[in-house]
């Protein structure tokens, strides 16, 4: 029963025990990408990284055995570096997506594959809110919108980008159409008081996500009614009514009329506990006429909070002049989780991850590939023109035209978790992307070789299972990679161990074809497959 | 209609009770996989899938270990071969004397495009290996079993046309089996060093040939750079097979006919060679360009530098060039065997244990572990089963001293390893030899039946109750196997991937059981140690590094060969007393120690001891003994990429920043060579590089950014360049330039050896060079008899010199 000291701590195991299982006693948080609990350590990954009695080399904890007297640290700026690093090295040759294409340029983030899929199963309640976890005004973006995502979609180097732009409209219109449209449920009150000034987009979308984090919230407009620069949009005035009456009904309060000068900011600042300024664009002199600093683009802030004005925020135009309806409700969600987290007193406030690996432009034979796994068929325009919008089936039949970019596994993916963790800079050792096709022999799992960090999990799971074919770590160095013996597919090579394999393989290597089922597609919590 | 292709390639029927047949001989359990393996390859010139699915079918052997061990080791095709396979050496020595252009001119002559390996007859395939073990001869080639040396780009056409006419005339046996039967080719060198020629060698040399000629004597002439005893001149040195090296001082053309008649009486069993040797040495002799191909016998590829060239000192090479390596009787009377007899009848186990602690010996893998203390470990361990291992797979490119050892004194090695087994309480063994080394392990093979046959190998040794049973097993191509836990991963039939230490071999090791695994030479080292004492051993040397060393010896040397020399005398020493210094007039640079995992320590430093940690200190280390000398035309970082190229190309794969920290390295330096590097660069390669010593998992990884780190850090103006598209050595292909300077005699010799046609033939006129179609062969540089032809590199590049 050694006993040993780590990270300050005095922890007793039993013999033979590795100092991650130490660190597993102690509840010290040490990542790991390819072990695999009570099997001898693989030692590939390296992300497990610790100092051992102050040597100069680094050793892993899950296969350095424990023992008394030992001295570890898991921690330091150097074990930290060297994991970051080991990470860095593994995602510098990744050849996939984390997110979906269109899910990064879109300026609002929106998660769009998610959206599509829910489409395809015909559960559109959920995409509604998938869509409203990120976009307040679906119905007016789905009219005016730019549609970035629809540039970076990849469906358009096969023949004509998925239409993106519609069938967030349609998802949207079917919602407004609807005897009780969606309202997000709001937090349990907290007390807290915010005002916004401005009741364009940015305001509005604002507002609705405050609104849900359970802050009281009031809006100052100075026009008659809400809506901003979107009421001089190619738009029918009634959608853009509708949609903000919805936020409204969430129990935004509006004040219309009223322009705010510097003296009513004081005087807000004192009754509310936070201000957002949505004004729009703000030439610098007339930043001055609100008493505050600007820069040449607009008001100086970081984080959406004003410099040296604790308690006042600013977004979209106001920051920094943009037309793009998109980008201005992506700032009012940004600066609601800026907002919420000053009110409840949190120093940092939870950032959208967006980490993602780059696959780039795929040759025509890649392509073809995972074209086949999507409907074949070319864009869909609305029968009745783009006015009409989509029917039910022109949309489930444009939103299978998806190709699925995004990764299969992108929260179940314990490299990108660790990538987040460890703010690992994807550009730092970048190399030539790993070679290998998609293996699509096997009817329910596909293996994608670009994403396969040679852990060897699966290899072990086959064997434990007694596969007869299994796979193998075939080659040897940066080209080894599990595959079936003797040339064959994965259908081949895992008879009996495919959900153990997909379970645990820690990248989007191995996953299951179908990205959803009907069944978990109408779970709006859906994290992906990764609980199937 | 096409009519002109080839045709198309018929895959053979593969007759699977072949299978059958091999798994009924050599038996079908999960460690015999890399020996069946070999089998099969040897049968089939590849592995066919069909072969693998049956292997599977009839044995234990899963599918998995099946695709897993096969696609690991590099002696494995997964592909039919021609006809003839070529294996070109990428070795150290080798690519320092221009491995890649040779490999170039190969490929452009068989006219394979990029990833082809095999010509479109069929014919030949073409293969790299990281080191055939013969680097005094580089650059070299193995066609099948015959090995040509010394090839130059404008050469290589030649060697395969000697090769294909032996072929045609069925002599390849007689090529091949030349070492064996010890008929093989001579080599008379002559030095042709500026002292020599001084002292008349060049007539000497003519006047060798012509008796050469006239007494058909079996040998090639082979002009050698600066021999360094330059009072003695003109020097002439004598090679044969199975005979010590012979050196003649101030020769006088008169002398020539009486060497050779003294060396080559002719015997019936040269006669027999003889014709066929006279049609090649017509040829070899009587060209003008003093670089003939020359086709070698495997046994007078390293000859041992003569024994009294400077301060060398035998004992694990003891009795070296007087002992007939199979030769029993001859082996006992140079005292083989008296330890042995000593340590069974005379010692108790523990005793031996001590008498090596004492001695001070450290293993001559590289590491430099104490070998008293190892052999302590495991005659401690409570395990009823032990090994004992003898690790022979000696993969460092530009290193030859495990074979020299293993080919010259398998007697030695073995009585070593029977004295290990006695200490430690072992009763099996396992010698573990490169395949490439096919010398080696035929004469093991027979060694070990001899010893057998004896009563000095098997069950009660010496009539003592010692048991002790040998077994040879090949390596099949993995430097990384050199790591013990990958050797004994190999030996149990698996891919040679290194784990984690602890637990060390010593407490658990092949099949989980006490294992002690030395290098050949520290076992070649027990027996003296054992007849000799501790404290002999022990006052030869430094303080910390008892006892000799043995080095291979190559690169830009005079002298190159096999060496021993006592601990603490200076790298210096090494190559100007014993290697005669830097060939060919040029300076010395630099010399490369301990290979991938070694560094290259500049001029100035070599007076460095020989010691394991004054080496550390240096920044290079002990490694296995190889000793890679560099002039001034070898460029720094090309070194580098080359030795990350090779520990990249070898790493097993298994952690993150052996396999892709390594490759990262190499894109960097890569880039470096190519002209791409950029600002940031050096800084990246270093972050990386400590970042790879410092968490790698295994040995190879952890010292394979040595190279990199000691050029860097002695010669980082030579990096520095490279960043500016500079390479000041003028080799660097990408960054240089071949220029024609007023030298010129319009002799048109460059324009009609150029391949490419870049030289326009213009007889008594300076040409010049057409840059877009320069290949960068170095062909005419090498031919020009008036040393015409420049190498230019930075910005002059862009504006070859200008004339109408």
């Amino acid at each position: 029963m050694p006993k040993l000291t780590l990270d300050n701590q005095e922890v007793t195991v039993p013999a033979g025990a590795t100092i991650l299982d130490a660190a597993r006693q102690l509840g010290v948080p040490i990542p790991t990408l390819c072990h695999l609990p009570g099997r001898p350590a693989q030692c590939s990954c390296l992300v497990c990284l610790v100092e051992v009695n102050g040597g100069e080399r680094l050793l892993p904890a899950c296969g350095t055995v424990a023992t008394e007297g030992m001295t570890v640290v898991s921690e330091s700026a150097e074990v930290h570096a060297a994991r970051r690093m080991a990470l860095e090295l593994l995602l510098g040759d990744h050849r996939g997506d984390c997110l979906g294409p269109c899910q990064g340029v879109c300026p609002a983030h929106l998660d769009l594959p998610k959206m599509l899929e829910q489409i395809a199963a015909g559960c559109l309640r959920e995409a509604l809110i998938t869509v409203k976890q990120r976009l307040a005004l679906p119905a007016c973006l789905g009219r005016v919108c730019a549609a970035m995502c629809e540039r970076g979609c990849r469906r358009g180097t096969v023949d004509a980008p998925v239409s993106l732009r519609l069938l967030k409209r349609y998802v949207a219109d079917v919602d407004l159409a609807a005897a009780e449209p969606y309202l997000p449920p709001a937090a349990p009150p907290t007390g807290r008081r915010a005002a916004i000034v401005g009741a364009g987009p940015t305001g509005l979308s604002a507002a609705s996500y405050l609104r849900q984090a359970g802050h009281a919230v009031t809006i100052y407009e100075q026009a008659d009614q809400p809506g901003g620069g979107l009421r001089q949009a190619d738009l029918p005035a009634e959608v853009l009514q509708a949609e903000a009456a919805l936020i409204l009904r969430q129990g935004v309060e509006l004040v219309s009329r009223r322009r705010v000068t510097p003296e009513d900011l004081a005087a807000l600042r004192a009754s509310y506990d936070a201000v957002l300024l949505a004004v729009g664009e703000v030439k610098s002199n007339s930043g001055a006429t609100l008493g505050l600093p600007a820069g040449p683009q607009g008001l100086l802030a970081h984080d959406y909070a004003l410099l040296d004005e604790p308690g006042l925020f600013a977004a979209g135009s106001t920051l920094s002049p943009s037309r793009h309806a998109a980008r201005a409700c992506g700032e009012g969600y940004g600066a609601a989780q800026a907002i919420n987290a000053f009110l409840r007193g949190e120093p940092d406030y939870p950032r959208e991850d967006l980490l993602t690996v780059r696959m780039g432009k795929l040759s025509a034979e890649e392509l073809a590939e995972r074209a086949g796994e999507s409907s074949s068929a070319a864009r869909v325009t609305p029968a009745g023109g783009e006015a009409t919008g989509f029917s039910p089936t022109e949309a489930a039949g444009e939103a299978e035209r998806c190709l699925h970019c995004e990764c299969a596994k992108l929260h179940a993916c314990a490299l990108r978790a660790q990538a987040i963790r460890y703010q690992a800079h994807l550009g730092h050792f970048r190399g030539d992307k790993l070679p290998g096709h998609l293996d699509l022999t096997h009817p329910e799992v596909v293996y994608d070789p670009g994403k396969c960090i040679a852990c060897g999990i699966c290899v072990r799971l086959a064997e434990e299972a007694g596969e007869p074919l299994g796979l193998a770590l075939v080659g040897r160095g940066l080209g080894m990679r599990p595959a079936v013996p003797f040339g064959e597919g994965l259908a081949g090579g895992l008879t009996r161990a495919a959900a153990a394999c997909v379970a645990a393989c820690p990248t989007g290597a191995l996953a299951w074809r179908q990205h959803l089922t009907a069944d978990s597609a109408c779970t709006d919590s859906g994290e992906d497959q990764d609980e199937r | 209609m096409a009519e002109a292709t080839a045709p198309p390639p018929v895959a053979p029927t593969v007759d699977l009770t072949v299978v059958d047949r091999l798994v009924a001989e050599i038996g079908g359990a999960p460690e015999q996989l890399i020996p069946l393996l070999q089998a099969l390859q040897s049968h089939f010139r590849y592995l066919p899938p069909e072969a693998l699915r049956r292997l599977s079918e009839i044995t234990e052997i899963t599918p998995a270990a099946i695709a897993g061990v096969s696609t690991f080791y590099s002696q494995f095709r997964h592909q039919p071969a021609g006809r003839h396979v070529i294996s070109i050496c990428h070795g150290t020595a080798c690519h320092v004397k221009g491995a890649e252009l040779v490999t170039d001119a190969l490929r452009r002559r068989l006219s394979l495009a990029a990833g082809e390996d095999t010509d479109a007859e069929g014919l030949f395939t073409v293969q790299p290996v990281a080191c055939l073990g013969c680097c005094t001869l580089a650059p070299v080639m193995q066609i099948d079993g015959v090995t040509y040396g010394h090839l130059t780009p404008d050469s290589v056409g030649q060697a395969l046309d000697d090769f294909l006419q032996l072929a045609d005339r069925g002599l390849l046996a007689d090529a091949e089996n030349g070492g064996r039967d010890g008929s093989g080719l001579a080599e008379i060198r002559i030095g042709v060093g500026s002292c020599c020629v001084a002292g008349g060698s060049l007539e000497v040399a003519q006047a060798l040939e012509a008796a050469v000629r006239s007494l058909a004597a079996p040998a090639v002439l082979k002009p050698v750079g600066c021999v360094g005893i330059c009072h003695q001149t003109p020097l002439v040195e004598i090679v044969l097979p199975h005979q010590p090296p012979a050196l003649y001082a101030r020769v006088q053309p008169g002398d020539a006919e009486a060497i050779i008649r003294r060396h080559f009486r002719p015997r019936g069993v040269l006669r027999r060679v003889r014709s066929a040797l006279t049609v090649g040495l017509d040829k070899l002799l009587t060209d003008e360009s003093w670089q003939p191909v020359t086709r070698h016998a495997l046994e007078v590829r390293d000859a041992p530098v003569c024994a009294f060239l400077g301060p060398q000192q035998r004992l694990a090479t003891e009795a070296s060039g007087a002992l007939d390596p199979l030769d029993l009787d001859d082996y006992r009377h140079h005292e083989g065997f008296v330890a042995l007899r000593h340590a069974l009848k005379h010692m108790q186990p523990e005793e031996i244990v001590r008498l090596v602690t004492e001695s001070g010996l450290r293993g001559r893998g590289g590491a430099g572990f104490p070998t008293g203390v190892k052999w302590g470990l495991v005659r401690a361990a409570a395990d009823q089963t032990k090994y004992v291992i003898c690790n022979g797979d000696e993969g460092d490119p530009g290193a030859f001293m495990d074979r020299m050892l293993l080919e010259s004194y398998p007697y030695r090695v073995l009585e070593g390893m029977i004295i290990a087994a006695r200490a430690v309480g072992a009763t099996e063994g396992l010698l573990y030899v490169r395949a490439e080394y096919q010398l080696a392990v035929q004469r093991l093979r027979t060694a070990l039946q001899a010893l057998e046959a004896e009563g000095l190998l098997g069950d009660g040794i010496l009539g003592t109750g010692l048991s002790f049973h040998l077994h040879l097993r090949e390596g099949a191509g993995a430097f990384v196997c050199g790591e013990e836990t990958a050797l004994i991963a190999s030996l149990e039939g698996q891919r040679g991937m290194p784990r984690l230490r602890p637990p060390f071999p010593a407490e658990s090791g092949f099949h989980g059981h006490p294992t002690l695994i030395n290098n050949v030479e520290t076992y070649a080292l027990v027996p003296w140690i054992i007849r000799s004492g501790a404290e002999a051993f022990a006052e030869i040397g430094t303080e910390r590094s008892r006892g000799t060393k043995v080095f291979a010896l190559a690169g830009k040397v005079a002298r190159g060969g096999l060496i021993e020399v006592p601990m603490g005398v200076t790298v210096r020493q090494i190559v100007e007393e014993i290697g005669g210094g830097v060939a060919g007039g040029r300076r010395f640079k630099a010399v490369q120690i301990g290979g991938p995992s070694g560094g290259c320590l500049p001029a100035e430093l070599a007076d460095v001891p020989v010691d394991y940690e004054a080496l550390v200190g240096a920044g290079a280390i002990m490694g296995s003994g190889g000793l890679v000398v560099l002039d001034d035309q070898d460029c720094m970082v090309d070194i580098a990429r080359y030795f990350l190229e090779f520990t990249q190309r070898e790493s097993c794969g298994r952690c993150t920043f052996c396999r892709v920290g390594t490759r990262r390295m190499l894109d960097i330096l890569d880039k470096l060579c190519t002209g791409g590097g950029r600002p940031g660069d050096l800084e990246r390669l270093e972050e990386l590089a400590h970042a790879v010593q410092r968490s790698s998992l295994c040995g190879l990884g952890r010292t394979a950014p040595n190279p990199v780190l000691t050029t860097l850090r002695y010669f980082r103006d030579e990096y520095e360049a490279h960043l500016e598209g500079r390479c000041p050595a003028g080799k660097c292909k990408a960054l240089i330039n071949y220029t024609i300077n007023d030298q010129c005699v319009g002799c048109t010799k460059c324009a009609q050896q150029c391949p490419v046609q870049a030289i326009p033939l213009l007889p008594f006129s300076r040409p010049e060079i057409d840059q877009e179609k320069c290949l960068r062969c170095d062909t005419c540089r090498r031919v020009c008899p008036v040393g015409a032809v420049d190498v230019v590199s930075g910005p002059s590049v862009e504006a070859p010199l200008a004339h109408a």
